[in-house]
This record gives C-alpha cells, structure tokens and sequence, in this order.
C-alpha cells in the first residue's frame, strides 16, 4: 500500500516564482563583471562563399578594441571533435561561409557600440560561390558541394528494416501514397543565446543561457587542455532552451577564447537577427510515405523516404528522429524507412521540441486520416486499431513500453471532446465560415530515463534541506519538481528545501534538459538522494526512539513512532547526529522495458473561406504523464507545448529567399507568433497510468504536447472545407491557395 | 542619426563582395528589419569608458530620469534606448530586452502611467519623465498583488517575458479596474509569451483584477 501523497500530485506554485516575478531572477544576460568586454562575431553576407582575404587591422587600431579573431587565428581548430558539442563538422570561424550568418570573425571592445564598429571596419574579400537551398536539389549530382564528401550527410542514409515490405503491400487492400513537408521553425527563446566567460588566473567560469552546463565544462576544458575541475559552468535562470543553447556552442568557445587572450571577462549576446539567423531551428522535412492497410483498418505496411533539410553543418540530430514517429506509434509488422540528412546553404539543424517527432507527425497523421476517410473508418477508431499496445514496446527489440495510456488518451479525450456526437464527414459545414473537428496521436520516448542522472541532499541542523542537482530550470520548473520530489520523500514542507541546479561546481552531472528526462531521470535520483538521507535520519531517530526506524514516520517536519503522536522534530533528531547528513542518488537505466509518452488531441476550428483566416475553437490535449508531480506546472507544459505546435501548424515559417539563399524573416513581425488572442480553449486531460520506472509514477511531458496540434489542425482543416493540406503552415495564403487549386488528396 | 548610414560605402571589387559590408547595413538593404527605428538597431554599451570615443554623429547628454521613486542625473548617448539605461546604467535588470524592435513586449514598462515599450524610446525622451518598472512594483520586499497573482496561478514559465506581461497588466487595471476577459486579452496582445503561458497568464490577470 503505497503511501499517500501529500505534495505530489498536488497544485504548487513555482518554488523560485517571486524571484521571477519581481524581476529579481539574474539570467545569464543579467549578469555584468567588473572589467568586461563585449564580443560580436562579425557574419557572412552571402550563402555560400570562399574568404579570400580579410584585413582586420583597421578593426584592431580603433580605440577600444581589445582583440579581433579570424578563422586564420585560430586555424585547423577542430573544437567540433571534442565532447559535449552538438555539430560534426562547424568551424568555429569559417574560410569558406557556408550559410548566410555563418560566423567569420569575432571583436572584443569595452562596449557593444565599438565592438559593432570594429566588425564594420573589417574588410572581408568573398569570392561568390554557388548555392544550394533546396534539400532534394542538393542531393542532385550537379548540386554545389557544401562539403567535400558531397550534400548526404554521412554519404549514406539511416535505414530502418522490419518484416517484408513487400509481402506486406501484398497484403492491403488500400496502398495510399502522400508528399508532405514542414518549414524551418525558430526556437525563438526570449532569453537569446547569451554568455559571460571569466579568465582568471587558470580557472575559466561562464555564466552561459544553456540547458546542459555540463557539455561545455567537458568541451572547454578539453580544447583547452585544462582540468575540468577549473571549468566551472553556470545557469541558475534561464529565458527558455525549446532545444536550442543545449550543448557547446561556438558562441561560448568564443567568448571563452577573447577572455583567455584580454584577460578580461567577455561576453557574447545574440542580437534577435542573429537568433534567426545563426542559431539551430526545427529542420525542413520533405517527406513520401506510402502505407498499406486492409479493409478492416490494420495497418500492414508502413514505408517513408524521409529528407531533412539539416543546413550547412552536419548536427547530432536529423531525419532518424523524424522516422521514429513511423517506427513507433502504429504497430505494423512491415517497415521500411529510409532518412537523408542532407546540406544546404542554410543555418544547421538542430533540436527543437520533440526533435524530428513533429515533422514525422505531420506527414504521419495526416497520411492516417486520409486512409481511414479512404477505408471509411472513423479516425479515432482507425487509431484505436493501429496503435501501439503495451506488449509491443519498440517493435524492433520486442522491449515492452513500462507503461501506456495511449487507449485511454484516445477514449477519453474523444469523450470529452464529444467527438463522435459531433463529428460529421468533411464538407458538411455550412456557409462561407466552416467548422471542422480534427484529432492526431503522438507517442514517443521523450519523457524516458537517460543517464546520467544524479542528485544529492544535504539536511541542515534547523531541518532544512540543501538539494544539488545537475538540472537546468529552462522554465519548465525543473527546480520545483525536483524541490516537490524531495520534500515529499522526506516527509518535510515543500518550503523546506532549497534547491542549487545546474552548476558544474556545486552539483553532479544530470543531463541535458533536453528530451524531457529530468523528471524521470533527475527525478529518479533526487528520491533515491533524500530516502539515503531519509535512512541515516531514521537512524538517529530510532536509537532516541528505542525502536526501529521502520516503526518511524516522518510527517510534516516530525519523526513519530507508528501510531503515536507524540513526535521528534527533525531539527531536534539532527543536533544527535555526529555529523552533516548528506544523501546521494544515481538513476540506474530500467531493464528489458522501454519508457514512452502518449497523447492525443481533438481539436475544433472555424475557417473563413473568403478571407482565409482559421480560428481555433477548443483543444483537448490528452496525456499519458505516468504520474503528474505537479498539476499546476504540468497545465502549464501542455498548454505551452500545445500552443507552440499550434504555430508550427498555421503561422510560423522562416523564409529564406530563393535568389540570394538570404532569410527575409528574422524578426517578431515578420515571423509569426501566436499571442494571447489566437490561442483556443485548452483543456489538458492527465492520465495516470503510474509507470514503474519514474518516481512516484511520473514520466516526462515537456516534448510531446507539442507533436500533436499541427496534424490535428491540418486533418479539422479538410474536415472544415474539404481541402487537404500537406505543407505547413497552413497560413492564410495557403489556405486561399489551396481553396482555389482543390484538394491534392 | 545611425552612424552605420553615413558611412561612405567602399567601392567592391569583381566578384568579390564588399569590403565593408556590416550586417547591419546588410541586414538594412534587405528590408529586413521592418518595424525598426533606424535608433534602436544600434545596441548599447556602458557609459564614461575613457578609450572608447563615441562616433562623431553620437551626442552625449544630460538626462534626469525618476525611476521608480528615485530621480537619476544620467550622462547617456543620443541613441540609447530607456531600456538599455535601466539594464545598463541603473542595474534595473527585470525588465527584460526579448526583441528590442517593439515587437514582443517584454520590457514594458509604465512612464508618466501610461505602458510604454522601453527599447522602442530613446533615454533623451525619457527626460524630467516618472517610470515605474518591475521592481518598482515590490513594496518593503512584498510582492505587489498582480505579481501575487501571477505566482499563485503560474502565469508564468520560464519568467523572461513576465515583467513584461505584469506591466502591461498594470496599466490595464489602472485604466480599468474590472476589465472583460477580452479586454485583457486585448491589452495583453502585444505582450508575446514564447513558452506560450497564454491561459495561465490570462487566469492571472482575471485573479489579479478581482483582487484590485
């Protein structure tokens, strides 16, 4: 009998939140040093283009300029090998720019106006070479080359097998065909990329915006062959991640760099142009998907070509993630996939939210809700057929999932949606102002263990508790999960614990805040840290008690023998102990089962088919998260995630010009936001299967919400006007475009 | 006014591209920087740093500026922003630079009671005028009763655009103690929020409008 919880699971406000919103909170682009520099890194005009010569001596002479560095200075520099960095292949300053933006030289003075004029006076000789920023051009053998060994990423694709193919196209009677693609998506973080690097006498510190402190202490110190116990990274606050500042940028190499050579500190903050422009984005799919399912509705092949558009450097992510959704969310015994990251003449791929997830749910649930039209089946009902069950886990290595809610997503967000009572077949709207209902699912392994991950408590003499973890708070209250996990583990108030996160030199190594893990993982450990202290507590407790400690409870800051209420406080248990307690906790990998997140959506929109203009009426955002820790932040993830899937699906888009390979879009007015006034009504549904891995049941929930909207809203869309949409976003050219042109479908 | 303009441009060579191209001017010739002063495209730096002369078209002036209460006699640059004067010069680093093209709202902040956006005017502008920013709003280190509410409710995510959004919540009720749940939503429309906190940010704005 599991006992009851009386902080998990509940509502709680942000344990930091007053220092948010009094405006107190110091981020990295808060911070000034006495002494400190301002860097700039000078860009590439051009897409693609040979540095033949760069004069910077008219840079260096103007007062006030502390250092100039060009791609000569530090030549044949290859930081890229190192651990903890993101990119295989990415100069830290280029001879040759391979996208518009690309980073050519770097300027240190004693304020940003002199630093902007110095990158103005140095002089930089292109010569113009060719460009490519079409990812299937690119792959043509007369596409210009981005890289020596030619435009395909790792000269060959990532290819998934299972079962036969073709046997099962043998098998269908419906075999359905579908192009489909997604634009380039900012991260658009408010806080930009930003960073503070301190050279001081052997010991570099930075204060860097970044979800994973750990990669460039790891990065730094080997490039410049220091211990890594001189490194020491910082990121108390930070103004989001969204997957971008995860690992070792360029940017902070740099900044770490200027420092060594000035002696002063330097810091390095992206103005909004260069976010857009020399930062990581959601990557472009074009995407074939043909898949084969019999009358009844199961799915007996799945096969996709998959492209990405990975820019002009070659990241860790690419089109595997976008074939995982393939590989995952439908049981199919036949699969076949093939994935292509290829280069352009554009910013690098990256991480974003649910890396790849959404692109490949885009393709793949709107591909589903034209086969279930085309077997005359119920969307929901054709999901409910195919998903992924239980007992199928990752259908490759026959590892079950530890938990899945997926049924009860579906079942109980299609009933509180009214979905079949109010579903009509598309085009039954009437009038120019149509509604249409649209639903998509998403299952992933975003929001499973990954290591490492570890945490350690600390009791003070008061009975307060220090907790040390590795975790970044990008803004999904990291900090108030882990603080909730412990306090409820130790049977102390949530106020109680302080928690120190994310700094290299105070905390162990806990992973990126990326791929939604940190509740699981750092979650998983911060319990086992506080039961270790727990234990040594219960101790003490025992030997003043003349009990056992399992005849001990600690309830509200009190240890009582079972049964009685005549407690201890644990300040007075704590003044026997001989010494501090300190607890530690390692997460250790889960065994023979695989951990995945479930979710469906329903959505209801309205389309003005003479202006062109979609409203959101009402979502509801079904989700699997094992266990919610806390109701409150949990509302908070979905309706975020949700909100940001819903731009991808109908507004946001990063135009590169096809004449000049040049972004004409990087900026808030030009590059569309949702605000306040788009959003719909959002009504998130928690189903809490309790999974046996996470702490207290919880799996992660970050990444998911956001994989789900676009297709449903594509899939409402056709339900709406009968026009099926395959290319995001589905803006109000589109629509009036794909009013005119008809349905492809 | 921007110094960037008034250079002469270098001739380029065949084949080969400028010289003296700044991304600025580069960034200009695209017509890529839509809404923006040609002001506000030149970023900050801290003041009286004696080997840094300022470009000749620069004048350096004197400003009083009351800020929360506190009147400031400031030495600033023609084209600072207010918002890089309250970062920079006075320390005031709750109010948040996001876009700094008047496109998101983040450092929104009140002058003479009206809400105004700090990075779209200049420091000169602010001159003999009150501000009131996020940190003007704590009273004896207690929260003011928005910001109460915007905690309670978790308006909020990862904060950087909350100072912003508070701001802007206060004007409203200043202006209109019970306002619509439209009227808020109106209000807080130019207020972009990437965590995309939108229904918890408006619950708090409700709440925060009930307490008033």
């Amino acid at each position: 009998m599991a006992k009851e919880l009386t902080i998990v699971g509940k509502r709680h406000p942000k344990i930091d939140g007053g220092e948010r919103v009094s405006g107190k909170a110091e981020y990295a682009s808060d911070i000034t040093l006495p002494g400190m520099l301002y860097g700039k890194i000078l860009r590439s005009p051009h897409p693609h283009a040979k540095i033949i010569k760069i004069d910077a001596e008219k840079a260096k002479a103007l007062p006030g300029v502390k250092a100039v560095l060009t791609a000569k200075d530090i030549a044949d520099f290859p930081w890229y090998q190192t651990p903890g960095r993101s990119h295989h292949d990415m100069p830290l300053l280029v001879d040759i720019a391979r996208f518009t933006g690309d980073d050519v030289a770097v300027v240190a003075a004693v304020d940003e106006d002199t630093a902007q004029e110095a990158l103005d006076l140095i002089q930089v000789g292109y010569q113009i070479l060719p460009f490519v920023l079409d990812p299937e051009e690119a792959l043509k053998p007369a596409a210009p080359k981005i890289h020596p060994k030619g435009n395909l990423a790792g000269e060959k694709p990532a290819v998934l097998n299972r079962g036969n193919i073709e046997k099962g196209f043998q098998e269908a009677d419906l075999i359905y065909e579908g192009r489909y693609t997604t634009p380039m998506l900012q991260h658009v973080t408010a806080e930009p990329r930003v960073c503070v690097a301190r050279w001081n006498r052997g010991k570099l510190t930075v204060w860097d915006s970044l979800a994973y402190t750990f990669a460039p202490q790891a990065t730094l110190a080997h490039i410049f062959k220091i211990p890594m116990s001189k490194v020491r990274i910082i990121c108390d606050f930070m103004g989001g991640s969204f997957g971008d500042k995860n690992m070792t940028e360029r940017y902070t190499v740099l900044a770490s760099i200027l420092s060594m050579k000035t002696g002063q500190p330097v810091r390095i903050e992206f103005d909004r142009e260069e976010s857009f422009l020399a930062t990581t984005h959601r990557y472009p799919m074009v995407c074939y998907l043909k898949y084969g399912a019999k009358k009844d509705g199961t799915l007996t092949a799945i096969q996709a070509k998959v492209i990405a558009d990975m820019g002009a450097y070659r990241h860790l992510a690419g089109a595997s993630g976008i074939m995982e959704t393939m590989k995952c969310v439908y049981r199919c015994p036949n699969l076949k996939a093939e994935g292509y990251d290829v280069y352009t003449n554009k910013p690098e791929g990256g991480f974003m939210r649910c890396v790849g997830h959404p692109q490949g749910q885009v393709a793949q649930e709107i591909h589903m809700d034209i086969m279930a039209e085309k077997l005359g089946i119920d969307p929901v009902a054709f999901r409910l057929k195919n998903h992924a069950r239980l007992e199928d886990g990752d259908q490759d290595t026959k590892a079950p999932f530890s938990s899945n809610g997926m049924e009860e997503c579906i079942r109980k967000g299609a009933e509180a949606f009214g979905w079949t009572q109010r579903w009509q077949k598309p085009g039954a709207s009437q009038g120019p102002i149509k509604k249409g209902l649209g639903m998509a699912i998403h299952s992933c392994r975003h929001g499973a263990m990954v290591l490492p991950s570890t945490g350690t408590v600390k009791l003070n003499s008061d009975g307060t508790v220090n907790l040390f973890v590795g975790t970044v708070d990008i803004g999904a209250s990291q900090k108030s999960t882990m603080a909730m996990i412990a306090a409820e583990e130790l049977g102390v108030p949530l106020d109680a614990v302080s928690v120190t996160s994310a700094d290299t030199e105070m905390t162990l190594d806990s992973g990126s805040s990326g791929g939604s893990k940190q509740t699981i993982g750092s979650g998983t450990a911060v319990k086992l840290a506080a039961a270790d202290a727990k234990t040594q507590l219960l101790e003490i407790a025992a030997r003043e008690f003349k009990t056992g400690k399992e005849n001990l409870v600690i309830k509200s800051g009190s240890i009582y023998p079972s049964g009685s209420d005549k407690g201890m406080k644990i300040a007075d248990v704590l003044k026997k102990a001989p010494a501090t307690i300190t607890g530690r906790g390692t997460a250790a990998l889960p065994k023979g089962v695989v951990t995945y997140c479930f979710a469906a959506h329903f959505i209801e929109v309205e389309v003005d088919t003479l202006t062109g203009k979609v409203r959101l009426l009402k979502l509801v955002a079904a989700h699997d998260v094992g266990k919610a820790i806390n109701l409150l932040g949990a509302e908070n993830q979905v309706d975020g995630g949700a909100i940001q899937g819903m731009g991808f699906g109908l507004t946001e888009d990063q135009i590169t010009d096809k004449a000049t390979g040049i972004c004409v879009n990087p900026n808030l007015v030009d590059y569309k936001l949702l605000t306040m006034k788009d959003i719909p009504e959002i009504q998130p549904l928690f189903i809490e299967p309790i999974d046996p891995v996470g702490p207290f049941g919880a799996k992660g929930l970050g990444e998911p919400p956001y994989s789900v909207p676009a297709p449903a809203i594509a899939n409402a869309i056709y339900n709406a006007i009968g026009v099926r949409f395959t290319d995001l976003p589905l803006n109000i050219r589109s629509i009036l475009e794909g009013r005119s042109t008809g349905s492809k479908a | 006014m921007d110094e960037q303009e008034k250079k002469p441009k270098e001739d380029k060579g065949q084949g080969m591209a400028l010289p003296n191209i700044s991304r600025r001017n580069f960034l200009k010739g695209m017509g890529t920087t839509a809404i923006a002063t040609s002001i506000t495209l030149s970023p900050l730096s801290l003041p009286s740093i004696a080997d840094a002369a300022p470009p000749p078209a620069v004048r350096e002036t004197w400003i009083q500026l009351t800020v929360n209460d506190k009147t400031h006699r400031l030495k600033v640059k023609s084209h600072w922003t207010l918002q890089d004067v309250l970062r920079k010069q006075l320390g005031l680093t709750g109010t948040k630079k996001f876009c700094d093209r008047g496109s998101c709202g983040a450092c929104t902040v009140m002058m003479d009671g009206k809400a105004v956006y700090a990075c779209s005017r200049l420091a000169v502008e602010a001159d003999k005028r009150k501000i009131l920013t996020i940190e003007g709003l704590l009273q004896g280190g207690k929260l003011h009763p928005i910001q109460e509410a915007f905690l309670e409710h978790d308006g909020l995510q990862c904060g950087f655009c909350t100072s912003g959004q508070i701001m802007s919540v206060k004007a409203i009720l200043d202006k209109n103690p019970r306002p619509t749940r439209e009227e808020i939503m109106e209000g807080l429309s130019g207020n972009l929020c990437r965590c995309s906190a939108y229904p918890k940010i408006l619950k708090s704005a409700m709440a925060a409008a009930k307490r008033g």
